[in-house]
């Protein structure tokens, strides 16, 4: 029971960051989501000691071991939308796989020519 | 009436996802996806009882909110890897953020080559990256969270099922890159099969998802502006 409450807590600290998160990019007028800021805010305050891992940890761990659940309802509202799929469905797969297999092929070969050449002591 | 509804709602979709994750981990095919199967699942449970998508919307904006901090608790990981992320920044750096650039600019030039309408290609730039970061680009600039939540699952199944022999076929050995490419392109999914190929290719990967997230949606306004909305 206590480490439900605890976990609850920890979710509303991490909340809070959204919500910081959305006002800064409402003040800033900066056409980011509240969530992204929020994360590089939390990002930060780890860092700087600000906020410990203690007081965030088993909240965050919890929501991200079952961060697919919250990806169902966004999806459910495919049913509306199955005529796209009938009518662009060769060409959104060939948009799809072209364009994977080019970031594929690039985030792979830049990174591994990176890795070679600022590391030619390791073996 | 309406509480009665958001219970049922929640209730359904809690069920549809232990199922599809039940099923997932018992066969462990790329193919079920634990997103679309657990949505098909709902949708088709609201079909067969005859309830409106509408009386799901309650329910749905109910669970969606706790997306928020789902995703700044991405920052946790992170931050348990960050002297790794300060060892190897430059290919981190340069691998996630010429991915993620290749990434939209070439869906969208494919897209328009392919003479798609606008909201499905807007819907179709951040498909590499993961549901929380794509649903925000859509929100935030146009498209569908429906379909670019589908566009996600497919980018995300097809980079988990060839991703791997795409990468050994063109040559890129080293295991940090692959793990980049994979997180890079194809997210959570991608994630999952570099921790397949090891852990030092899957925490790279998970490492580059949350980063390749943020990136595109740092990315999205100036691409969106110059590639779609020209």
């Amino acid at each position: 029971m206590l480490r439900v409450l605890k976990v609850i807590a920890q979710i509303g600290l991490l909340s809070l960051f959204v919500w910081l998160g959305g006002r800064f990019a409402a003040l800033t007028g900066l056409p980011l989501p509240g969530n992204v800021v929020g994360l590089i805010f939390l990002y930060l305050a780890l860092r700087s000691g600000l906020v410990k891992l203690a007081f965030i940890q088993e909240g965050a761990d919890f929501l991200l071991r079952h961060l697919v659940f919250f990806f169902i309802p966004a999806a459910v509202d495919l049913m509306n939308w199955g005529g796209v799929f009938y009518r662009y469905g060769f060409r959104l797969a060939l948009a799809i796989a072209g364009s994977t297999f080019l970031t594929f092929v690039v985030s792979g070969h830049v990174s591994q020519w990176l890795r070679r050449r600022h590391q030619p002591c390791e073996s | 009436m309406r509480i009665l509804m958001t219970g049922f709602g929640i209730g359904l979709t809690l069920g549809a996802y232990f199922l599809a994750k039940a099923l997932y981990m018992r066969y462990r095919h790329p193919l079920l996806n634990v997103v679309l199967l657990g949505a098909t699942l709902v949708a088709v449970a609201l079909l067969l009882l005859k309830i409106p998508y509408q009386a799901y919307l309650p329910a749905r904006s109910l669970m969606m909110s706790l997306l928020g901090p789902a995703t700044v608790g991405l920052a946790v990981p992170l931050y348990r890897n960050r002297e790794l992320l300060s060892r190897h920044a430059p290919a981190i750096l340069a691998g996630v953020g010429l991915g993620t650039l290749t990434s939209v600019v070439s869906v969208a030039w494919l897209a328009a080559f392919a003479a798609l309408p606008c909201e499905v290609v807007l819907s179709l730039l951040p498909k590499s990256v993961t549901i929380p970061f794509a649903l925000e680009v859509v929100r935030l600039h146009g498209g569908s969270q429906a379909l670019a939540s589908a566009f996600v699952v497919a980018t995300g199944t097809l980079g988990s099922v060839f991703g791997g022999a795409v990468l050994t076929w063109v040559g890129v050995q080293d295991p940090i890159a692959r793990g980049l490419a994979m997180g890079t392109g194809s997210h959570g999914q991608g994630t999952a099969m570099a921790f397949l190929e090891g852990p030092q290719q899957g925490t790279m990967a998970g490492l580059a998802m949350t980063l390749a997230g943020i990136t595109t949606t740092l990315l999205a306004p100036l691409l969106i502006r110059l590639l779609v909305r020209a």
